[in-house]
């Protein structure tokens, strides 16, 4: 017995011995390694062989128009082809967005996390919502089609378009992004020490007072990050759009159409024109000129992304 | 706090931001179209276009330069497609329909029941034109029964040229045997006009006679984006497919156009013999007016006036179509007001 516990201590020192002296003697540790370092570099490279695809065929356009590219309105001429009317339609529907989904989707994660008892009614809402948040976004379309494009015209801001119009196109972003929200924000919400709240309630403050003056500023900057990236989402989504009746061709409102005329007319988006440029017998527009609109939409999506980031850093708390 | 305060500041600032940018887009947009008038004309009005989407490039062309003469006048342009487009037309939405074949019986009929008549304009001709790699240098004209061996309904599961040989021999075509290579179709989807065209004037004879489904094979790579299809045939040596003149045009350095036999030898599709129709896949394109429209909005007129000028004309070869040899008829049609189905 003793004989064999010291010829195990015996070997046992032997392989600590091997494996401390020997040191890259086992090749399976750097393999690992270099595996992950392989999956990095390939999705690293992926992104960086698209970039310069994409800004070397935009880089013409960018060359030869500089600036004038995206103050010019929509055209099927080359050489005064812009972004302008794509970039109002994208802030317009990100507004509508910010409007209606943050208050709504904010409050729904108040409720959810600090209202709503843990039962099984609340965790089903709770797993709907998250399943919803993966939904592909054509669904979202055909939804904005079936219920929000009849629901504009019947409250009479059909307009010129019957519905099909940036208010409608607005309203399904809003309920695409909604999902999203909520979980940011609960997430946000989540995170917020059970400490904070106690000591609110230690003090005698009734739950309203912990939620607006405890919870809500100390979860604010989780809740603020993922609402910019929402935005972001809403402004480079294209498939919804396409489904209810963003305008591919040419519009220019009339000379004495009010910003209500506007508003229900005809419209497009930032992603719309890249996808009906790269559609055109021109070749020029396949070639160069949707790729430099990529740029723009790349420009403001890493500015989004960029301020959500920056609204993070800058506002982390340290618990 | 002062910090969260500040984050609220921050958020109520991006809001301001983004609703001013909202609020100040109409503005904008006013003084930009404005300054980019050559003259300011009185005339009024809207203007509601839709129909093919194979059309909708001239029209766009046409509506921008016909708003830079007109700028009060407020336009919009779209192509969901020439059956779409019909059906809008007929409800009384819109001035006018562009087409990319002629309108159908049944659509006359809804037309009239919704008290609609109609102005036909025939204004211009596309070619179809069936592609292959620049580098396949085998095959370099093919026949109606060629064509419909290789991408006709009884041609599914042919995954080399020479799979439809026996097929081809069948329906005497010109052309066969073909090459001992695989065969990589790439061309427009069901939904697309240009198939329509090209089941319509290709395969659907045979397929008559035959007893046969007029349709394409179903097994081929689709696309509704014609620079997809370009990239599809111009990736593969022994490619086939077919798209709009147009797009041949754009990329004559990258693919090949197969001479087509309609039964009167092998022509090429040019400028020239698709005008003349000697080369046998083309198809005219329209324009429909509303011909009540046509009395009461003057901008219509106005519009339809430049559509048949010269400066309208050269943006049909602008988007890469192709005029007609003749354009008195037509613009008879139009000062007359003549309105139905013309026979051409």
């Amino acid at each position: 017995m003793s004989i064999t516990t010291r010829s195990n201590k015996e070997a046992t020192r032997r392989e600590v011995d091997r494996a401390i002296r020997s040191g890259g003697g086992d090749w399976r540790p750097l393999a690992f390694q270099g595996l992950l370092l392989l999956a990095l570099i390939t999705s690293f490279g992926i992104l960086v062989v698209l970039l310069t695809d994409i800004v070397t065929n935009a880089w013409p356009t960018i060359q030869a128009r500089g600036f004038s590219f995206v103050t010019d309105g929509l055209s099927l001429n080359p050489e005064t082809a812009g972004v302008f009317t794509g970039i109002i339609g994208s802030v317009i529907i990100a507004s509508i967005v910010a409007l209606l989904a943050f208050p709504i989707g904010i409050s729904a994660a108040v409720y959810l996390e600090e209202y709503a008892p843990d039962n099984r009614r609340t965790r089903f809402v709770d797993t709907t919502v998250r399943n919803l948040a993966g939904v592909p976004s054509i669904v979202y379309g055909l939804l904005g089609l079936a219920m929000f494009v009849p629901l504009v015209r019947m409250i009479g801001l059909g307009g010129s378009t019957g519905g099909k119009n940036i208010l409608a196109a607005g309203i399904t972003m809003a309920a695409l992004v909604l999902p999203i929200v909520i979980i940011t924000s609960i997430e946000a919400i989540r995170s917020v020490p059970a400490t904070i709240r106690e000591a609110g309630f230690g003090v005698g403050a009734t739950q309203w007072e912990v939620i607006r003056s405890h919870v809500m500023p100390s979860a604010l900057p989780g809740i603020l990050t993922g609402t910019v990236l929402t935005l972001a989402r809403a402004f480079g989504e294209t498939a919804p759009l396409l489904v209810i009746g963003v305008a591919t061709g040419y519009f220019a409102p009339a000379g004495d159409a009010s910003i209500l005329d506007r508003l229900t007319g005809p419209y497009t988006a930032l992603p719309v024109i890249v996808f009906s440029w790269s559609r055109q017998t021109q070749a020029a527009f396949a070639d160069t000129l949707a790729p430099a609109a990529i740029v723009v939409l790349l420009i403001v999506l890493f500015l989004l992304n960029g301020a959500a980031i920056w609204l993070r850093n800058r506002a982390e708390k340290r618990w | 706090m002062s910090k969260q305060l500040k984050i609220a500041a921050m958020a109520a600032a991006i809001a301001l931001v983004a609703a001013a940018c909202a609020s100040a887009s109409g503005e904008t947009t006013t003084t930009t179209v404005a300054a980019g008038g050559a003259s300011q004309g009185a005339l009024a009005g809207t203007l509601a276009i839709s129909g093919s989407s194979t059309v909708e490039p001239v029209s766009a062309l046409n509506a921008e330069a016909f708003r830079n003469i007109n700028p009060e006048v407020g336009i919009s342009v779209e192509g969901p497609g020439t059956g779409d487009g019909f059906k809008k037309f007929c409800a009384g939405e819109t001035d006018v329909s562009d087409a990319s074949r002629q309108i159908k019986d049944k659509e006359v009929e809804a037309c009239a029941a919704s008290g609609i008549e109609f102005i036909e304009l025939r204004f211009a001709i596309d070619g179809l034109s069936v592609l292959t790699s620049t580098s396949n240098d085998q095959i370099s004209c093919l026949s109606f029964p060629d064509l419909y061996a290789l991408l006709g309904p009884e041609s599914i599961g042919f995954r080399n040229w020479n799979d439809a040989d026996a097929l081809a021999a069948e329906l005497g075509a010109a052309n066969a045997p073909y090459p001992d290579a695989e065969l990589v179709v790439t061309a427009p989807g069901e939904e697309s006009g240009t198939y329509d065209s090209f089941v319509e004037l290709v395969l659907e004879d045979i397929a008559d006679e035959r007893g046969t489904d007029a349709v394409s094979r179903p097994d081929y790579t689709a696309s509704a984006n014609d620079n997809v299809i370009i990239e599809g045939i111009a990736g593969s040596d022994t490619s086939l497919g077919w798209v709009g003149y147009a797009f041949y045009l754009a990329n004559q350095d990258r693919v090949k156009a197969i001479e087509v036999d309609g039964g009167d030898g092998c022509v090429s599709p040019t400028p020239e013999t698709i005008a003349s129709g000697d080369y046998p896949i083309s198809r005219p394109l329209f324009v429909y007016v509303n011909a009540a429209k046509a009395e009461s909005n003057a901008a219509l007129v106005e519009y339809i006036d430049f559509y048949l000028s010269q400066d309208g004309l050269a943006n049909i070869d602008k988007a890469g179509y192709v005029r007609l040899a003749e354009y008195a008829p037509v613009r008879a049609i139009w000062e007359n007001r003549t309105t139905g189905k013309n026979e051409y």
